[in-house]
């Protein structure tokens, strides 16, 4: 851990060296997420609901969505394009040859401070959400947000390794992917039961997306989900994470295993 | 004339070869086109109203789609293709060539994305067609469709162009790109029928040629602009067409007064 501190907190000096750069990249990164989320504002203009849910209701499940993404590809950005040039350049045989794990040494190899713009701008968006919303609040309600934050980032964590993963016989990063990371995103960030059943089906168990926002908007708001699904199972969802991450884990150290250097 | 005939067949070709990725990309463009069905669906089912600021819910759902079919022409967002060679230094090869630097990327450029848009982007199409119930367009709405795709690609790579070639006096033009691609995904219709926009952005955006890019291609397809309405969007679509080339020439000229070529 204090080796990851060492290393992360070089990589955050360097990226502070461009100092306007780096305060442009923020802004921009957090300009671009807004879109995203005036998209939502303007549709719900026109129409009153989506899904019964109002603009501050999808809002909630944006700003959760937004921070659990955000701090997943902060942390987990090695595992992206750094990791794909190990494969692609054959620098992976050092990182093996290094006495410390691969896991531990890809994680570190990148920590993207840039991407604070999206955590910044998704605070932003749950506050103006809990600020107009008449939540009944306990100390299980405030428990919840932070508990469903960090299951989502370590949900979007898991996929992150699980594709990087998949790069060991492809070489190539799939961009089929991106499906998982940037369209769950904008998948959770509106309520789980708009979508088709099968669809539920799937991001409630194999790929547990749909424990990203959806489950502790429901708690938080106390909305019953017209499939049933009770808002309970927010507490599932750090257990649900912390399995698939785990999945995530082995099928990484398997992937390791099958690892072929290309012979440069 | 011959010459960038030639360079944009190479293209083409060269295009054909990446079948796994392209496949992915209809896999990809297919999943976010579900998605906004999905959302669509649910803004429509929980308003009960027919039509919403002239839209109804199937030509939506048709508009979804054909956005999607037309990001690999450039209709989404653009790529610092071009700002990555000026940055790296590997334009100028590129620029001692005996052919105008404008003439070869618009060539290439062109031969890639009209096989994008015969496999790729009609294939994406067709799976709205088949699953989502995305109209089948009339053969009158592809004869205006033909002319106004052709047009939105010279248009989006010649907007591309000047964005890039900003990199030939910042060096890095990836924050000029991000504001870019912010302008073009809010404004342009890709993200949402700029119908549903609010009246003030509408104004904006009918100015601006962001506009050209998507919404008028993808509204044709749709058939909720045909006659006399399409033909005075082409010729919008004409001006901004020749006025961002003309743009394109005289930058790529200033930026060859300046290139100062670093030996070696």
């Amino acid at each position: 851990m204090r080796l990851y501190l060492t290393l992360i907190g070089a990589r955050i000096r360097a990226q502070l060296q461009y100092r306007i750069s780096f305060v442009l990249d923020i802004i921009s990164f957090g300009a671009m997420t807004t879109v995203e989320l005036a998209v939502i504002g303007a549709l719900l203009s026109r129409f009153p609901s989506i899904g019964g849910w109002s603009f501050r209701e999808v809002a909630l499940l944006y700003g959760l969505t937004a921070i659990a993404f955000g701090t997943a590809e902060m942390i987990a950005r090695g595992f992206d394009a750094p990791f794909e040039r190990m494969m692609q350049q054959g620098s992976f045989d050092t990182v093996l040859i290094r006495p410390a794990g691969a896991f531990f040494q890809v994680i570190a190899s990148e920590f993207q401070l840039r991407r604070l713009g999206r955590v910044i701008q998704g605070t932003a968006a749950l506050s103006y959400a809990l600020a107009g919303l008449p939540i009944r609040w306990t100390a299980a309600k405030a428990l919840v947000i932070p508990l469903s934050i960090a299951s989502g980032a370590t949900i979007f964590g898991a996929l992150i390794v699980f594709s990087a993963t998949v790069c060991f016989w492809t070489i190539k990063l799939p961009e089929v992917f991106h499906i998982l990371t940037s369209g769950g995103q904008q998948m959770v960030s509106y309520p789980l039961h708009i979508y088709q059943g099968w669809m539920r089906a799937l991001f409630l168990s194999a790929i547990p997306l749909g424990f990203v926002s959806y489950p502790a908007g429901l708690y938080l708001l106390d909305r019953p989900d017209p499939f049933g699904l009770p808002g309970g199972v927010i507490w599932l969802a750090p257990l649900v994470a912390g399995l698939f991450f785990l999945g995530a884990l082995r099928f990484w150290a398997f992937g390791v295993s099958k690892y072929q250097s290309s012979g440069t | 004339m011959r010459l960038y005939y030639e360079i944009a067949v190479r293209a083409f070709r060269r295009a054909t070869m990446y079948r796994i990725a392209y496949l992915a990309g209809i896999v990809t463009n297919s999943f976010f086109g579900a998605l906004s069905c999905f959302v669509y669906a649910a803004v429509y089912g929980a308003s009960g109203a027919h039509e919403v600021a002239g839209m109804r819910l199937s030509e939506t759902i048709s508009y979804a789609w054909a956005t999607q079919c037309m990001i690999s022409i450039g209709a989404g967002w653009i790529i610092s293709d071009i700002g990555q060679t000026i940055q790296t230094g590997d334009v100028v090869t590129d620029l001692m060539r005996p052919w105008s630097f404008y003439g070869y990327w618009l060539s290439r450029t062109l031969g890639e994305r009209l096989f994008n848009l015969l496999f790729r982007g009609s294939l994406t199409y067709g799976v709205g067609m088949a699953l989502f119930g995305a109209r089948i367009p009339t053969t009158a709405d592809l004869a205006w469709f033909v002319p106004a795709v052709l047009l939105a690609m010279v248009i989006s790579f010649a907007f591309g162009f000047l964005v890039n070639l900003t990199a030939f006096w910042l060096i890095d033009s990836s924050g000029v790109l991000t504001i870019a691609n912010m302008l073009l995904a809010a404004l342009s219709g890709f993200l949402l029928p700029l119908a549903f926009l609010p009246a003030p952005a509408q104004t904006i955006a009918a100015w601006l040629l962001f506009q050209a890019i998507t919404s008028t291609p993808a509204l044709i397809l749709t058939g909720k602009i045909g006659g006399d309405a399409a033909l005075r969007s082409l010729a919008v679509q004409a001006i901004w067409a020749i006025a961002l080339s003309a743009m394109g020439l005289a930058l790529a000229r200033a930026a060859l007064r300046k290139t100062v070529t670093q030996g070696g």
